[in-house]
């Protein structure tokens, strides 16, 4: 255990003073503030651009936030993958948790804390991300009443603890910071691929990415997501355990 | 007692035997020098002490315990140092020790004091910028300090000096003389000279094994044999010191070098009074006569070879 609060601790620090929480908590702000912007104005822009261009009906808030699934499940998490795929790889090629390890810090703390950080740093992001859009639209579209809005945002970010879990496996498993990325982007893809085949897609992750607004306009329900929760769930804590089990027998 | 015991150790990387039935043993309050070429395996070895790398074969204990590969519980009594040692570079040397203090966990108070102590024994004591700016020297230094938090009664060093220049060299050499009242040392090095400044106790590896081991004048007495070198001021006053009946039997074993001639016995004594009898008697001068030690180089060239 101190072993783990130890490590824990130095990795908030790293974090701080590498600017990485700051670059992402910008790049969700951004991305929260930004998706009700672009629902709301993106017509007007689009038509003061193209005078003659037919627009459809007037934006609402639903549009907001279909702005705000699309760029934090695509750019955000992105930007977390890009930037966390290097929190392994910088330490074996410097070799400065051998020293560490040495001292009696058991492996599997260094895995544990490593994922600590960044879940809680993905939360502190993702839910600032998420208070903006949902302030800014409650500004921009007065006393629309919306459904299930915190549910669907749940849903996306137990899918931000199953991308980490396997970014994680990807850097234990991988050496270079290039190839834990580009592992935790076929594993995703796959997943993604697999939700389009239809007897899977009722269980697969894939839905608490893909489904959030139908759940705030009311074309999902709650139990939909039920199976796809518990199965994120599952692979998220197989993904980790695989990891700390990978982990022991690494050379340093 | 033995800190250190290895018995038939062995690894293999790739097929090819780097570490061959290695036996080796560490007394406590030694400083034991590890000597080899670059390659012979002192890193791999030294490894799998720490339990970093898995043994093909073969045991190894510290203080009483079995080493298991990726198990630390050997390593409390362990300090190490690697030949290049990595901190993470945004942090003080007293944060960095802090960091290691909570992970082996000794109270705040206890690892500040400590902290304190070691920075100031390395010489690191008023430095307060952050490893990022740190030389390889400071690094290494600072190295000693994080692996003696733990008071270990193993200190494995692996080629402390090697990457240092003479400044650095001395002054790590001198810290390990230090610390070598309160702990057993082990230091890995293909540098000689540092051997014969610090050590008492040496190992040679070469192709995978321990081909000499011991004190340090055991291995000398051994091994070694002593010499005495003669020059003369011409080649006909050398010429002339060879044909003498007295000085035939040395000669089998002896090298002549232009004007100089190495006579080398187990028995120098008996070998002086015949050569100062020679010279009295034929009247010539030398105008050098040296009595050659047995250093650990010419031991290790001779048993590399």
């Amino acid at each position: 255990m101190n072993g783990y609060a130890a490590f824990l601790k130095k990795e908030l620090t790293e974090n701080m003073k590498n600017y990485r929480f700051l670059i992402l908590f910008a790049v969700f702000l951004i991305f929260g503030l930004a998706s009700p912007f672009l629902a709301k104005f993106m017509p007007e822009i689009l038509s003061a651009v193209a005078a003659d261009m037919q627009m459809g009906s007037a934006p609402v808030a639903l549009d907001a936030w279909e702005q705000f699934y699309k760029n934090i499940s695509g750019v955000g998490f992105s930007a977390f993958i890009i930037l966390f795929g290097s929190c392994m790889s910088s330490e074996y090629s410097k070799g400065t948790l051998v020293l560490l390890v040495t001292k009696g810090l058991p492996r599997r703390a260094v895995i544990f804390a490593k994922y600590t950080v960044a879940a809680i740093l993905m939360t502190a992001c993702y839910w600032a991300g998420f208070i903006a859009t949902y302030c800014y639209t409650a500004y921009l579209w007065p006393g629309t009443m919306l459904s299930h809005v915190f549910t669907a945002a749940f849903y996306l970010w137990l899918i931000g603890f199953l991308y980490l879990s396997i970014l994680l496996l990807g850097c234990v498993i991988f050496k270079q910071t290039f190839t834990s990325i580009l592992f935790t982007g076929g594993i995703v893809a796959v997943i993604s691929l697999l939700g389009i085949v239809d007897p899977l897609a009722r269980f697969n992750p894939f839905l608490l990415t893909s489904k959030n607004v139908d759940l705030i306009s009311g074309a999902a329900s709650v139990s939909e997501f039920l199976m796809p929760t518990v199965i994120s769930i599952a692979i998220t804590i197989i993904g980790l355990w695989f990891a700390t089990i990978l982990f022991d027998g690494k050379q340093l | 007692m033995n800190v250190l015991t290895i018995q038939g150790l062995s690894k293999a990387f790739g097929g090819q035997k780097i570490i061959d039935n290695l036996n080796m043993t560490v007394p406590e309050g030694s400083v034991f020098g590890f000597i080899g070429q670059n390659g012979a395996g002192k890193t791999t070895t030294m490894k799998m002490v720490l339990g970093l790398l898995r043994p093909n074969q073969g045991e190894i204990i510290v203080c009483n315990e079995p080493v298991h590969f990726g198990q630390t519980k050997t390593n409390q009594y362990i300090g190490y140092l690697p030949d290049v040692p990595e901190f993470y570079d945004y942090m003080t040397p007293i944060r960095y020790l802090a960091l290691c203090g909570e992970i082996i966990g000794l109270s705040k108070a206890e690892t500040y004091q400590r902290g304190e102590e070691l920075l100031s024994l390395v010489g690191l004591g008023n430095v307060k910028k952050t490893i990022g700016g740190f030389s390889r020297g400071m690094k290494q230094r600072l190295g000693i300090a994080q692996a003696l938090l733990t008071r270990p009664k193993l200190l494995i060093c692996d080629e402390p000096t090697s990457a240092l220049d003479p400044v650095g060299r001395k002054e790590i050499l001198d810290i390990l003389r230090k610390i070598s009242s309160t702990t057993t040392v082990l230091f890995s090095t293909h540098i000689l000279s540092d051997v014969e400044r610090i050590c008492d106790h040496a190992a040679l590896l070469n192709q995978g094994k321990i081909v000499v081991g011991g004190t340090l004048s055991e291995i000398k007495a051994l091994h070694g044999h002593e010499s005495l070198l003669l020059e003369f001021p011409t080649d006909d006053a050398l010429h002339t010191f060879k044909s003498q009946e007295a000085i035939q039997p040395l000669l089998d074993t002896a090298e002549a070098n232009g004007k100089e001639i190495i006579l080398h016995s187990q028995e120098m004594e008996k070998v002086q009074h015949t050569v100062f009898h020679v010279l009295a008697e034929t009247a010539l001068c030398p105008i050098k006569i040296e009595i050659m030690e047995p250093s650990l180089e010419s031991l290790f060239l001779e048993v590399i070879k």
